[in-house]
């Protein structure tokens, strides 16, 4: 009985060893997949990823010179030809953008070509707030979706200041009553670059987004150019009439984590010692 | 020849036979990875059986295993069998990190392109007549409300197209328009983006709810220059 016993527990031990090589070399395969279910659009970008700085953040200085360390992701824009009063044709036609944190404040700098500075040059960010999924163009209600408000953060370079502002539609933007966003911009070369910054977390998720660095959130873009018509005195941009994005990904990133190696460390710790403990067995077996 | 190479033989010719030959016999399609892998433990299992139903036909399989892993009389290959015991531990170790790290790219999205229509607009038909005239003013009403996104060649490449993702809809493709009912557009023109099921991610569409803008009649006329000026024809039950 325990002859037998020694003689198919070196075969299981064997079984096992087989089957969990196979189980590594699986997951590499499956590995292919996501590469080859990759989205066909060539889109410059889908996700604006802001690093951890140490020391100060350029939360008023859209100039400063640790922007070029944030990389950029470029987002294609489009005139809001959503809702009436739409309009066809918008001045700015890409965004630049950049992000930074410092695991309290979070700063976002756009930076887009617009041929004159003018008074009612104007940008915003949009969030979506809370869990609810909220339509791109200001939170417009859907039919058969409950959707959420969206947080947009206001900039105008007549005004020179950041307003926290929500909507739930168009026609519903409400100032809120705290007001947590900064923005400042700066105009050269034919090129706006207007910071935003915000604490992370404002303590109002009701309206504003909560930023975390646990994983991506939705965020958009506006940008409206102030230029007046000669003729007429009209603003070219106003309002509803703007250049507007998509929706699309903003993560503030998390400090370095090695967890990863930690864990793979174990792993061949133990693999080390089922290897140890499986030789010694089959040479005991062996001599008896 | 030993059963393990028999075993590695087997393995080798089937994983060959599923992901090159299967493929392309009429009528079938590539197999995912992980069917694959599922074929190739059941035939490994399989052979094990077969390998271990007589203690002869054990020792001939797991022999030479048990050799090679204790390093008893093995010669040149002393130095194969440390390999193995030092790949073997990296590897876990490599599987265990790629498992563990946190993923650098944002969420995918399984967006349905399109989904269901509500029950009232399954069978509707267009109850303007189809006449060169009608067709001719819905290319018009298109030319003035739908090419500045969808273009004034039908094909989704219109001047406000650029920053909208998803992109607007390209009719000239066949797996456009061509795939779908009259009733379909009418319900999509009419409620717009924002009409949408869940499963169309309608917080992400810029299609307007025209229904707040045009009279229905201008909508079927619309469909009517859209097929036309697309080269294409709507999907009929017949």
């Amino acid at each position: 009985m325990i002859r037998g016993l020694s003689r198919i527990v070196p075969n299981v031990v064997g079984g096992v060893c087989l089957a969990i090589g196979f189980l590594i070399v699986q997951p590499a395969a499956a590995e292919e997949k996501p590469k080859a279910e990759a989205p066909a659009e060539t889109q410059a970008s889908s996700a604006v990823s802001a690093p951890l700085v140490k020391g100060a953040l350029p939360a008023d200085d859209p100039t400063a010179a640790i922007w070029s360390s944030a990389p950029p992701a470029t987002f294609p824009m489009s005139p809001q030809v959503h809702w009436p009063t739409r309009n066809l044709e918008a001045t700015v036609k890409d965004m630049i953008v950049r992000g930074l944190h410092d695991g309290t404040n979070v700063a976002i700098l756009l930076e887009y070509a617009d041929p004159t500075e003018d008074p009612d040059d104007a940008a915003a960010v949009q969030f979506m707030v809370g869990d609810k999924k909220a339509h791109f163009a200001h939170g417009q209600p859907m039919a058969q979706v409950e959707g959420g408000p969206v947080n947009i953060w206001y900039w105008k370079n007549k005004d020179g200041k950041g307003v926290d502002m929500n909507a739930k539609g168009f026609g519903t933007l409400k100032i809120q009553d705290h007001q947590d966003v900064k923005a400042k911009g700066a105009y050269a070369n034919g090129r706006w670059k207007v910071v935003f910054s915000r604490p992370l977390d404002t303590g109002h998720p009701e309206e504003d987004t909560l930023i975390t660095t646990a994983g991506f959130i939705n965020i958009g873009f506006a940008a409206w150019d102030g230029k007046k018509d000669p003729s007429s005195g009209e603003l070219k941009e106003k309002g509803s009439q703007k250049a507007v994005s998509s929706w699309w990904y903003f993560r503030a990133e998390a400090p370095p984590n090695y967890t990863g190696y930690y864990y793979a460390a174990i792993a061949v710790g133990l693999a080390l010692g089922f290897q140890f403990v499986l030789i010694r067995k089959l040479k005991k077996g062996q001599s008896a | 020849m030993g059963p393990i190479i028999k075993l590695i033989l087997l393995n080798v010719v089937t994983y060959l036979i599923l992901k090159f030959v299967l493929p392309n016999v009429p009528g079938s399609a590539p197999l995912p990875a992980s069917l694959i892998f599922l074929y190739l433990l059941l035939t490994t299992s399989g052979f094990l059986i077969l390998a271990t139903v007589s203690a002869e036909s054990k020792e001939e399989f797991w022999g030479p295993i048990q050799r090679f892993l204790v390093g008893d009389g093995i010669g040149g290959l002393q130095a194969l069998r440390w390999v193995v015991l030092i790949l073997f531990p990296l590897l876990v170790g490599w599987q265990t990190y790629n498992s563990t790290a946190v993923s650098d790219a944002p969420p995918g999205e399984n967006r349905t392109i399109h989904p269901a229509p509500p029950g009232e607009y399954a069978g509707l038909s267009n109850p303007v007549p189809k006449t060169p005239e009608t067709i001719q003013q819905g290319k018009g009403f298109y030319a003035a409300f739908c090419s500045p996104c969808h273009g004034g060649n039908f094909d989704g490449k219109g001047s406000a197209a650029r920053g909208f993702n998803p992109p607007p809809a390209n009719f000239a493709d066949p797996t456009t328009i061509a795939m779908l009912q009259e009733s379909y557009l009418f319900w999509r023109i009419k409620k717009g983006g924002v009409g949408l099921p869940i499963e169309g991610m309608p917080w992400k569409s810029a299609m307007p709810r025209w229904e707040l803008e045009l009279p229905d009649e201008w909508i079927w006329k619309i469909i009517m220059g859209e097929y036309d000026g697309a080269h294409q024809s709507p999907r009929t039950w017949e």
